[in-house]
């Protein structure tokens, strides 16, 4: 198994022997050893209807398969890297948010409707499937809240990074009138988890294309 | 290292999640800038000021209708996170006492606080016993008069008088000097302004020249256009008309 490990909290190191990788295109910082750096194919390991699925959801991902003996530094515009080891869960994550992860992981696009309209996330987001290891960033350290059925988390659209675990996940809205003149409070549209799982949010909030 | 994970019930209670996210724990009601909540667990409701149950609580601690529609109240019971664009945040206590900081870095203040807005533009003074949350970028550093301070890099103060212009003198002498006088343009160094504190007190800096680009300022001056008669406003219109022409050139 590839080991992940982080190296101060913005940079991710890979001890690699002679496994292989996927990591975001560009994001390569050092690496000592031995290292191939393969693009890859159009269709980026997802088949060609998976591929076809993510061009239509607009949820465009590059992904670079490393391979080698030794370490590789992995780094995104200096954004807080966050390991998230999977056991056969199911973690949803802005593909913009994945740095790195173990070639045992799958990805695939999942659709989410219409939810991600205005909160600049689009109508998809991309799941990771298996077992290992994968690598997010985000704005500001990641912290990660609990959902249990006992207690529902809301969070704001725009610093949502990803989600773990058995969750139903649905918008709650409270837009009325004053929120049509511009006097809202801000905070109409959120997210709300209830079941069983971890919710990644950041200390920071994207910009959104709409704001509500 | 892993990243923590919390629950409802292990999220400190009015405390710091890390430098970046504060959890207040809420039983009542808070006043908060708007987009500043990142997740909350419980029954929380957020409403605008001019809601209407919430009449009685703007009337006895918000007194600033500029500020007004940049801010909210969160009422309910739970756990609401507080961050800021990840920028360094703190939470300070005040009894009865007074402190002053710039608008768009406070995020969040107790009822028993009041909010005032400062003589000086783009800052808000609270008065009162509370808790307040307030951001900054990069660690805050407290000072003590007698200090100038670069005005982005100010915070806020408590306990001491409102500062004063302080211009180095070198800026209005000479052709330039004069040049810069009638136009503002010339080389500068981009520090011959300060903000001049004396008397007892602390003053708040933060490590960076980072503030919220936001149209604070701009509002605040259109707040006093109300105080300056015709003549000013004549005035007025003719020095921005002056600076327009100059900027097209």
């Amino acid at each position: 198994m590839a080991q992940f490990r982080l190296n101060g909290s913005k940079m991710l190191a890979v001890d690699l022997a002679g496994e292989t990788i996927k990591a975001l295109n560009g994001a390569m910082v050092a690496y000592d050893g031995q290292m191939s750096f393969k693009r890859q194919g159009m269709t980026g390991g997802e088949g060609l209807r998976g591929a076809l699925k993510r061009r239509i959801a607009g949820e465009g991902m590059t992904l670079m398969e490393v391979s080698g003996q030794g370490t590789v530094f992995l780094a995104s515009e200096a954004t807080e890297v966050t390991l998230v080891r999977l056991n056969g869960d199911t973690l949803f994550v802005e593909s913009e948010s994945l740095l790195a992860l173990d070639a045992g992981l799958r990805t695939g696009v999942h659709f989410v409707g219409l939810r991600g309209m205005g909160t600049g996330q689009g109508l998809a987001t991309t799941k990771v499937e298996g077992s290992g290891t994968a690598a997010i960033v985000s704005d500001g350290p990641a912290i990660a809240l609990e959902v249990s059925p006992s207690e529902p988390l809301c969070v704001d659209p725009h610093a949502y990074v990803g989600h773990l675990g058995q969750l139903q996940q649905d918008v709650v809205t409270d837009v009325n009138w004053r929120t049509v003149l511009g006097q809202g409070s801000g905070e109409s549209v959120q997210f709300r988890y209830q079941g069983h799982g971890l919710v990644y949010v950041q200390p920071a909030e994207r910009g959104g294309i709409l704001e509500i | 290292m892993s990243t923590p994970t919390f629950t409802a019930a292990t999220l400190p209670s009015n405390d710091n999640v890390n430098p970046y996210a504060f959890s207040v724990d809420l039983n009542g009601r808070w006043f908060a800038q708007k987009g500043k909540m990142i997740a909350y667990y419980g029954r929380i409701r957020f409403e605008a000021l001019s809601a209407g149950p919430l009449d009685a609580l703007v009337a006895a601690s918000f007194h600033s209708p500029l500020y007004a529609q940049d801010w909210i109240v969160a009422e309910g019971q739970g756990k609401l996170l507080l961050a800021d664009r990840g920028f360094d945040v703190n939470s300070f206590d005040l009894d009865e006492g007074n402190l002053t900081i710039r608008a768009g870095n406070l995020l969040a203040f107790e009822p028993g606080l009041e909010l005032k807005q400062s003589i000086i533009p783009g800052f808000l003074t609270l008065i009162g016993t509370g808790r307040f949350v307030a951001a900054s970028n990069g660690p805050v550093h407290f000072v003590e008069p007698p200090i100038r301070v670069d005005p982005q890099a100010l915070l806020g103060w408590a306990d001491c008088p409102s500062p004063c212009h302080h211009y180095d003198h070198s800026y209005m002498r000479g052709v330039l000097g004069a040049a810069r006088m009638v136009f503002g343009v010339g080389g500068t160094s981009g520090e011959e302004h300060q903000f001049d504190f004396t008397g007892e007190g602390t003053v708040l800096m933060q490590s960076s020249e980072a503030v919220m680009s936001d149209d604070v300022m701009l509002r605040d001056l259109e707040g006093q256009i109300g105080m300056v008669g015709t003549s000013g406003l004549q005035r007025l219109q003719q020095s921005i008309s002056q600076r327009l022409s100059a900027e097209r050139q």
